[in-house]
């Protein structure tokens, strides 16, 4: 689904990715993590074409990007989803809006957005919030309408930069199992890079561990499943006593 | 009503005629103008989607120039250019010229900021979903930044006012021209503090208005 071939990426002096090669199987989640300044982020925005690779190669789906026109490469970016750890919504639009956007961008037809755009918000669970504005909502909320801007292209591939990494535990999960049913439901194949050991072995199937811009090590695991965790008190009070055991 | 107003009721109206054509041209060009090359700006500096440093360079740097010139001096400066376009140097037309040309360099430099304040995070984005440069400005970067671009323009506006006030050393007219020949020089400090009372009122409206709209289009 995504192949990276010898990528290359410099920023001045500084290398953030060098020669690194990797691939992505359709339907799969994919994670990729590493220390800060590992170049994880890096490679991930290397998929889109966010950076540009300095040498190397980037096949999507099919297309390789390097070698397509700018014209053609936004047309290709429709169809690859992403998310950010700082959800980067448009403070100004509505939930609604903000979710038609990429539908405006692709330039479908009119009368298909409304249905569209509802029907990617009862996606997250979000569809009664249609009318509120970023602002109004809490960070698991944003980042929920911000998978539903990202699923409205019906994309083949979402790429997710830190996309739980501002949340706390409980819109982790949410956020997470959200993630996992875009992958079941929708066969969409997805990328994760994060920072969080947790998230990688709660959903992904395969990781890459990078370290100082290259590709540490690939290794294949079976996800242990999102965990149920509600707001209950009791909850909290059994997570921390059972920690204490632990530790004992 | 007091007499001298109703005395110079005709001079008077003529006058703010004056100041609203002036002002006026002001807030086209600063639009219609000043806007793009504002964007212009932001567009082309360094790590921003049309980064150029050449483009960047020329561009902040003729604003700087016209934003440096005692504004006085500008429109001395500008006299044959002036006649070049309006065919003469003198009167309420040819004032508009160097309005026009501060009007852009002033409110570009605001457009530039209001952008600059904008989080990279909603560009980058809106390049994500596969906008082009023009869905980013329009659909994304006005739009976060409109509260911004509003009082952008309010402040110019006002000082807008102000510039037009000595376009009488070419015979702009205008209210500020009315109050310093007919109050301050023939002496009739009343007549002037009403002109000065007028000015004020504009200002105040302008304001209220400006900040009202932006506060109530910021949802963020």
């Amino acid at each position: 689904m995504i192949t990276l071939t010898n990528v290359r990426k410099q920023f001045g002096r500084d290398i953030a990715v060098q020669d690194v090669s990797l691939h992505v199987e359709r339907g799969e989640i994919y994670g990729i993590i590493g220390a800060s300044g590992a170049g994880k982020s890096t490679v991930l925005r290397l998929m889109n074409l966010l950076e540009t690779p300095d040498a190397g190669t980037v096949e999507i789906d099919g297309a390789l990007l390097t070698s397509l026109s700018t014209k053609q490469l936004r047309a290709k970016r429709h169809v690859i989803g992403m998310i950010f750890q700082q959800f980067n919504l448009v403070a100004n639009k509505t939930v609604f809006e903000n979710v038609v956007a990429p539908l405006r961008l692709a330039g479908r037809p009119r009368a298909t957005h409304e249905e569209r755009v509802l029907e990617c918000l009862r996606f997250v669970g979000l569809e009664a919030f249609k009318d509120k504005y970023p602002a109004q909502l809490s960070g698991g909320q944003k980042q929920r309408v911000a998978i539903a801007r990202a699923l409205a292209n019906e994309p083949h591939v979402l790429l997710c930069d830190e996309p739980t990494s501002s949340l706390d535990p409980n819109t982790t999960a949410e956020v997470l199992g959200v993630l996992k049913s875009i992958n079941e439901r929708l066969g969409v194949t997805i990328v994760i890079v994060t920072h969080e050991m947790d998230v990688i072995k709660q959903v992904c199937d395969r990781v890459t561990v990078m370290a100082d811009g290259s590709v540490y090590e690939t290794i294949d695991l079976v996800p242990s499943g999102v965990p149920a965790i509600d707001n209950n008190p009791a909850w909290f009070v059994d997570q921390l006593k059972k920690a204490g055991e632990a530790d004992a | 009503m007091p007499e001298v107003l109703i005395q110079y009721q005709t001079e008077i109206w003529r006058s703010i005629g004056e100041t609203f054509i002036m002002v006026g041209v002001s807030i086209l060009a600063a639009v219609l103008v000043g806007l793009p090359l504002g964007t212009w700006l932001y567009l082309s500096r360094k790590g921003q989607l049309l980064e150029n440093r050449a483009v960047f360079s020329v561009l902040n740097l003729v604003v700087n120039i016209v934003r440096s010139f005692p504004f006085l001096l500008l429109v001395v400066f500008l006299i044959p250019f002036t006649r070049l376009i309006i065919g003469t140097a003198i009167g309420t037309a040819a004032a508009t010229v160097p309005l026009a040309i501060i009007a852009i360099a002033h409110y570009s430099r605001l457009v530039e900021q209001s952008l600059l304040d904008v989080p990279r995070g909603v560009v980058e984005a809106a390049v994500s979903m596969g906008a082009s440069i023009k869905d980013v400005i329009f659909k994304f970067l006005y739009v976060e930044a409109r509260s911004g671009l509003v009082l952008g323009l309010t402040t110019s506006i006002i000082s807008f006012i102000s510039y037009s006030t000595i376009m009488g050393v070419v015979g702009g007219g205008g209210i500020g021209d009315f109050a310093i020949r007919y109050g301050y020089q023939q002496f009739k400090t009343e007549l002037m503090m009403y002109m000065i009372f007028i000015m004020l009122l504009f200002v105040q409206m302008i304001q209220f208005t400006g900040t009202t709209v932006a506060r109530l289009i910021d949802k963020r």
